[in-house]
Order: structure tokens, then C-alpha cells, then sequence
């Protein structure tokens, strides 16, 4: 009989590194993945590791944390999975952004972040690509970049040599509770695994297992596309981002870019991200269209339109790939991390929409303080499950 | 956004006549090439070609592109010339690169009722130590440098592969004035028809088989300077103290084509792995339709075969469309595409059409 403490489902960035922290701990777990390591969002997506695209406050505390295990990460697992910290920044457009952008940095140097506002003639010194037009800039030190689906492969083999088992290409079909409505099992279509502990790290595929346990996760998989540059000289120095990224993340409302509407109505927002090899990747995009990982023209054109508008000199470079990924979005853009009252034994750490990759350690650092009742890094409540039971608003 | 009722991507034999026998029909086609002129590979083919007198047997693809262009012409087919398909989007949008003035390019996309994928194929590489070196390239780009743009890729030339395209390039390469050192053949027996064998053989040019090559020494400057070259055991591996060198500047390799299929892969057309038809390929009906509806695909992106097939594979594609906008009644159309049928199977005669044809019949029957 298959007996495990914990039972994860899902092998992505999630998945991987929560087998990989609770192993360590001694904690015998089982990864269930109906594919492959990082075959889902994990692998089709880009590698950041930042907090310049979050909020001040709880949610670049929650950012900076993960970096922190990204430092250590790096020196634990013996896979290289392409960790550079190579800092981030913000192109700013015009007067408006300027200065939302710089409350922003005064708030955020005030909570102890090391940032600054970059001049029109710093920013043009530092990135000499940039449009002419671009009149500052934030710089970020923090940000860092990886390659998701080497991490994904790093974590799953460091947990496999303290003991994890993988088992993948097995399809979750069922959940058996037992009479008291705690976790007994899981089903897939290969195999029975018996366990008090089940965490959905399955995605935007979470609300399948959900409700195989009768709870609704409020997750919906939002598109993402990227394109995929052919290798060329370093364009730009590091991990580039519109200022109009956080405001098309975060739907600011009040808001407008001068874009036209096509780019509006796509989501398209630039961003930037070298990788070690020089080729670059850019996206990014948001849709709401079911499951679909089909990439599109249209979006494809938009990506390269907004590229070209902010670095002229790429319109000479080559687009070799294109992909596009499922983002678990959850209404209010905060992942789920928590256990579910309803039904013992059951966690989620699911939902980080874009911010996957980068929240990855510190959520499943979290869920492994939860499973061994250690004491949590951050305070959890927002994170919480039982948030949407209990504010109809979600 | 463009509107066609059938577009057909690539321009070589197999393209040109599925366009000429849909717009000889009455259908509106478009035919886009990424090359400044079309034919595709026919106008390298300065060579007769072989088989029966139905086949235009001694008449040279040169001049059977001269008389496709003409007929194209005549029934009005539409063509874009440096045109790249750069993807095939859902519900058959094909997006383009065009180019009408050489300077600007503009992307677009074509909608169309009916799409024949004909982009022919791609020459596999081999890798070994240098094999990125400048010198080393295909046989085919050495035969297209030679026969279309007129220049002599190199002076002291080592052939790999001993089928056709290595046989005929090498042939050719000697017309042009270059010296073929040899050609090497990993299998134990020479790949191609024995008439090209021997017409470089007469030309003194040694086939060496049982042999590969292991190394091209030089640098990125000034190239290709030596090839060395190893005789292979029964396993295919390179018999250790058995190497030999060659001092020549230009490496060509001839080691197969595979199918150009992607863009049928990329709208989610069904495809499946035919080692004898070259590799992954679009799976077919006898209407040259793939499991995706208005989709046809024809020629070497089909299976990798030759001149002759891909023609009438076209002729097949351009009928069934033609049949399916309605411009053929089906009666009609069934005893055109039955000769057609009839002339595709006396090409995959004989020993070297027997695995190809077995291979096409497995496709059609997996389809089905």
C-alpha cells in the first residue's frame, strides 16, 4: 500500500519546491503530476523573480521574502537553473507616470527597499537602446531573473534525493475523504495513494481538484503570450518594464495609456526579459479564453508593436518562437496559500496569476510551516482560502 | 484582413500545379513563395529527369518550371513572390511577410476557404567536430549557389552521401568547374539510382562507402581547410586508427530531407512519423486533405519523393479543391483524380517506390 504524509498534486514551480522544502524536513511526500515536471504554466512562461511589479505593502514584503529563498536556493540545489540578479527597471513615458511612479519609489525606499528614480539622461546612458523619447526611469536592485523549467527539474531532483517520489504522468480522477470528511487518498488513473495530506499546487487545473473535494476555488485560467527574440547583442541590460505593466496588471481604472486601442483591448503591456544567452524573451499579454494555448497573430503583432515603440532598434531583430501560457488568475490578484476548514487535510497554493515563478519558495515555505505547525514567515490572512466564504465581493 | 478562397504556400512543383489546376477550374488562387522567383527546386534540376513518357521522362525540371510559370499565367493564378508564410493560425489564417519592394515589410494575414501547404523540404545536417565551420553546407544550397546564383560554392569539394541529391549535385559541381575529391557513404552500398553512381564514377570520382567523416578542420576566417574521414564498422561507428584526411575547402552533405511540416503541425493538422517518407509529415487522404478540413498538403512536405510525385500530388490537391468550392462536379472530378491516382502509383514502382508507396498506403489507410 502507497502511504505518504503529504500528497502533492501538481508538478510545477509550486509543486516541486513545496516537495523539495517538506522532504528536506523529514516529511514523506508523493508528487502527483498528470504530465510532467513543469509541463503547464511552469514551462510556458518567463523567469521572474521580482517585486517591481508589486504593490508596497504586504505584497512586496511577500516578494522580497521569496527572493531571499532565491538566494539560498541557489546555493542548495546542485541544478543550475539560470539565477541572475541583474535588478529591474521601469521606463516611464510621460509627466503623469512620472509622478505615480514617484510616490511609489518614495514609498517603497521608505518601507526599505533599495530603489531610485533614473533621469531622462541616466536612463538613456544606462540602456542607450531605449526610444529618445523616454523621459526617466525606475531602477530596481532587487530583481532577479531564472529559468522556470530548470528550477522546476532542480527542485524535483533534490526532493528525490531526500526521498520524494514522483509520479508523473498520472491524472488525478478522485479524492476519497474518509467519514469524518478528512483527507484518506487520492485516485489517479494509475494509482491508489493513501495520505492526511493533499496540496492542490495544480494551477490553473486547482479548481478540477477542488471539487473533487466539493470546495470551489475561485481560479480562471488568463492567457499570457511571449515572444521568443533569435540570439543578438544584449538590447537591454536587465529585466525591463513598462511603468503602464502595473497599471494594466492591476486594472487601474483611472488610468490611460497612450495606446491604441487594439494593444488596450489585447492587454498588452512591454515587458523585457534577457536571458543568459542573449536571446530575449517579451511579452506580456492577458485574455481570458478558456484553455487555450493557441498563440495568435494578433497578439504576436501587438508584442512586437509595443517592443518596437519602446526599443526602435529591435524592429531589426528576429522572432524565432512564440508561446502562450495559462496564468492562474484569482479576482484579487492574491495567490491562495492556506489550508480549507471544510475539509481537513486539504491545502491550496495555487492562484499567483503572473507571479508564479517568483512567489514560488516563499509559498511553499509557507505551506510547509503549515503542514509542520511551525511558525509562518509572514502573516497568512490574506492568503487564506476562507476569504472568499467570507466577503461576497470576491 | 485578406480574403482568398484557396491559397497555396510554396511555389515549387507540387504548389504550381495544385494552383494552376484550381484556377484552370475557376477558383480564385493565390500562390505565395518566399524565393524572388518561382519553380522551387525545379530550376536547379538542369538534369533529365527519369521514368515513363507520361512522366515527361528527358525533359529537365528547368524547363518543366518554365512551363508551369507559363500555365500559371494563363489561368490567372495570383502569385506573391517573396512572400514567407511565418505560421498558419487557427481557422486557416495563414500570416505572411511580404515584401513587394524588397525594402518594406509588412505582415499580414490571409484568410482562406482552402490551404495547400507545399513547402517541400529541408536538408538534414549531420553533426561532427566543425561541422559549423564556413565550407560545410548542404549539397542542396551548394546546388542552388552553382545552378541558380551561378557561383562555385567552393574549388576542392568532399560529397557525404551517395543518394541522389549527393550523386547529381556532385555531377553537376563537376560541370561547373569545381573538383569533387570523393564521395562518402556511411551505408555499405551506394544510395542512389547506379546511372548517377556511374556518371561520376566515368568522371573519376571515387565513392567511398562503409565511411564518414569525423572532423572538418579550419577556422571561422578562411573556412573549410581538411576534411578527415573514417571508415565505419557494421555498427556505423568510425573505426578508431582508420582516419584519413582530404585537403579541401567546401564540405557539402547530402543526408536526406526531411518534410517541411510545420505549419500543418502548427494548426493542429495530425501528424505522425514515416521514416521512408523522411520523418514527421501532415497525415493525408487521397485528396491530399489533412485531418484538419480545407487543409491540403502536397509534394515533399507530403513525404519526401521526388519531382514527378510531387506534381501530381499537387495536380490532386488543386482538383479536390476545385471539386470542393464546387467549380467540378464530383463524377468528374473522381475520373480526373483516378488517372491522376494511376499515374502517382506507376512512380512508386521498382525498388526504390516499393517503400515509399507501402508508406503512402499506411498514411491513407491511418487516416481513414
Amino acid at each position: 500500500m502507497n502511504s505518504y504524509d503529504v500528497v502533492i498534486i501538481g508538478g510545477g514551480v509550486i509543486g516541486t519546491c513545496t516537495a523539495y522544502y517538506l522532504s528536506s524536513k523529514g516529511v514523506k511526500v508523493a508528487v502527483v503530476e498528470k504530465n510532467d515536471i513543469a509541463s503547464g504554466t511552469s514551462g510556458k512562461c518567463d523567469g521572474n523573480i521580482l517585486i517591481n511589479d508589486k504593490k508596497p505593502g504586504f505584497d512586496t514584503l511577500m516578494a522580497y521574502k521569496s527572493q531571499q529563498l532565491f538566494k539560498e536556493l541557489e546555493k542548495e540545489i546542485e541544478y543550475n537553473f539560470d539565477y541572475s540578479q541583474r535588478g529591474s527597471l521601469y521606463i516611464i513615458e510621460s509627466e503623469d507616470e512620472w509622478d505615480v511612479a514617484r510616490e511609489y519609489v518614495d514609498q517603497q525606499v521608505e518601507d526599505g527597499y533599495s530603489m531610485r528614480m533614473l533621469s531622462k539622461k541616466e536612463i538613456h546612458e544606462q540602456e542607450p537602446y531605449l526610444a529618445a523619447d523616454i523621459i526617466g526611469g525606475i531602477e530596481i536592485d532587487c530583481d532577479a531573473a531564472i529559468n522556470p523549467m530548470l528550477l522546476a527539474y532542480g527542485l524535483a531532483v533534490e526532493a528525490e534525493k531526500s526521498g520524494a517520489d514522483f509520479y508523473n504522468h498520472n491524472k488525478v480522477e478522485d479524492i476519497i475523504l474518509n467519514k469524518e470528511g478528512s483527507v484518506e487518498a487520492v485516485i489517479t488513473d494509475k494509482e491508489k495513494l493513501y495520505t492526511d495530506n493533499i496540496i492542490n499546487c495544480a494551477g490553473v487545473w486547482a479548481p478540477k481538484i477542488g471539487k473533487m473535494v466539493g470546495i470551489d476555488i475561485p481560479i480562471k485560467p488568463r492567457q499570457g503570450q511571449i515572444l521568443v527574440s533569435e540570439k543578438t547583442f544584449p538590447v537591454g541590460k536587465r529585466k525591463i518594464v513598462e511603468f503602464g505593466y502595473m497599471m494594466a496588471k492591476f486594472g487601474g481604472e483611472d488610468y490611460s495609456r497612450d495606446v491604441s486601442p487594439e494593444l488596450e483591448e489585447l492587454g498588452i503591456a512591454f515587458v523585457f526579459e534577457p536571458t543568459l544567452e542573449n536571446n530575449f524573451l517579451i511579452g506580456s499579454s492577458r485574455a481570458f479564453v478558456g484553455f487555450d494555448t493557441d498563440i495568435s497573430f494578433e497578439v504576436m503583432r501587438g508584442l512586437a508593436k509595443r517592443a518596437v515603440r519602446f526599443f526602435p532598434v529591435m524592429e531589426n531583430i528576429n522572432v524565432i518562437r512564440a508561446y502562450a501560457g495559462l496564468r492562474p488568475y484569482v479576482p484579487d490578484h492574491f495567490p491562495i496559500v492556506s489550508d480549507v476548514k471544510e475539509v481537513p487535510g486539504f491545502y491550496i497554493a495555487a492562484g499567483h496569476e503572473g507571479d508564479g515563478i517568483g512567489l514560488s519558495p516563499i509559498t511553499a515555505k509557507l505551506i510547509t510551516q503549515m503542514i509542520c505547525k511551525d511558525t509562518l514567515s509572514i502573516d497568512v490572512e490574506k492568503l487564506s482560502f476562507s476569504r472568499f466564504s467570507n466577503n461576497q465581493n470576491y | 484582413m485578406i480574403k482568398r478562397e484557396a491559397v497555396v504556400i510554396g511555389a515549387g512543383p507540387a504548389g504550381l500545379s495544385a494552383a494552376i489546376e484550381a484556377a484552370k477550374r475557376d477558383a480564385d488562387v493565390l500562390l505565395i513563395d518566399e524565393s524572388l522567383k518561382a519553380g522551387g527546386q525545379l530550376f536547379k534540376q538542369i538534369h533529365k529527369f527519369f521514368g515513363s513518357s507520361a512522366h515527361r521522362s528527358g525533359i529537365r525540371g528547368i524547363d518543366i518550371g518554365k512551363e508551369l510559370l507559363e500555365e500559371a499565367k494563363k489561368y490567372g493564378v495570383e502569385i506573391w513572390l517573396n512572400c514567407v508564410a511565418t505560421g498558419l493560425f487557427k481557422e486557416k489564417k495563414i500570416a505572411v511577410e511580404k515584401s513587394l519592394d524588397n525594402q518594406n515589410k509588412t505582415a499580414e494575414i490571409i484568410k482562406a476557404e482552402k490551404i495547400v501547404i507545399a513547402t517541400g523540404a529541408s536538408e538534414n545536417a549531420i553533426a561532427f567536430e566543425g561541422w559549423t565551420l564556413p565550407g560545410v553546407m548542404g549539397a542542396g544550397a551548394a546546388q542552388t549557389m552553382a545552378n541558380i546564383h551561378n557561383v562555385l560554392p567552393g574549388e576542392k569539394i568532399l560529397m557525404i552521401g551517395s543518394g541522389n541529391v549527393g550523386l547529381i549535385v556532385s555531377y553537376q559541381l563537376l560541370q561547373a568547374g569545381a573538383e569533387v575529391v570523393g564521395v562518402l557513404e556511411a551505408a555499405p552500398e551506394i544510395g542512389g539510382y547506379g546511372v548517377h553512381a556511374a556518371k561520376i564514377v566515368r568522371a573519376g570520382v571515387p565513392i567511398h562507402t562503409s565511411t564518414t567523416i569525423v572532423e572538418a578542420r579550419g577556422d571561422e576566417k578562411n573556412g573549410v581547410k581538411e576534411a578527415v574521414v573514417c571508415d565505419v564498422d557494421d555498427c556505423w561507428q568510425p573505426i578508431k586508427g582508420q582516419e584519413k584526411i582530404y585537403e579541401v575547402d567546401t564540405i557539402t552533405i547530402a543526408a536526406g530531407l526531411k518534410p517541411l511540416m510545420e505549419l500543418a503541425r502548427m494548426h493542429g493538422c495530425r501528424c505522425d512519423f514515416i521514416p521512408q517518407l523522411g520523418g514527421w509529415l501532415p497525415l493525408h487522404d487521397k485528396n491530399m486533405e489533412t485531418t484538419y478540413p480545407g487543409i491540403y498538403v502536397a509534394g515533399d512536405s507530403a513525404g519526401v519523393e521526388e519531382a514527378n510525385t510531387a506534381l501530381e500530388e499537387g495536380r490532386l490537391a488543386g482538383v479536390a479543391i476545385a471539386e470542393s468550392l464546387g467549380y467540378i462536379h464530383s463524377n468528374k472530378a473522381s475520373s480526373i483524380k483516378n488517372e491522376i491516382w494511376n499515374r502517382v502509383d506507376g512512380l512508386r514502382l521498382g525498388p526504390f517506390g516499393e517503400s515509399r508507396l507501402e508508406a503512402k498506403e499506411k498514411i491513407i489507410k491511418t487516416f481513414q
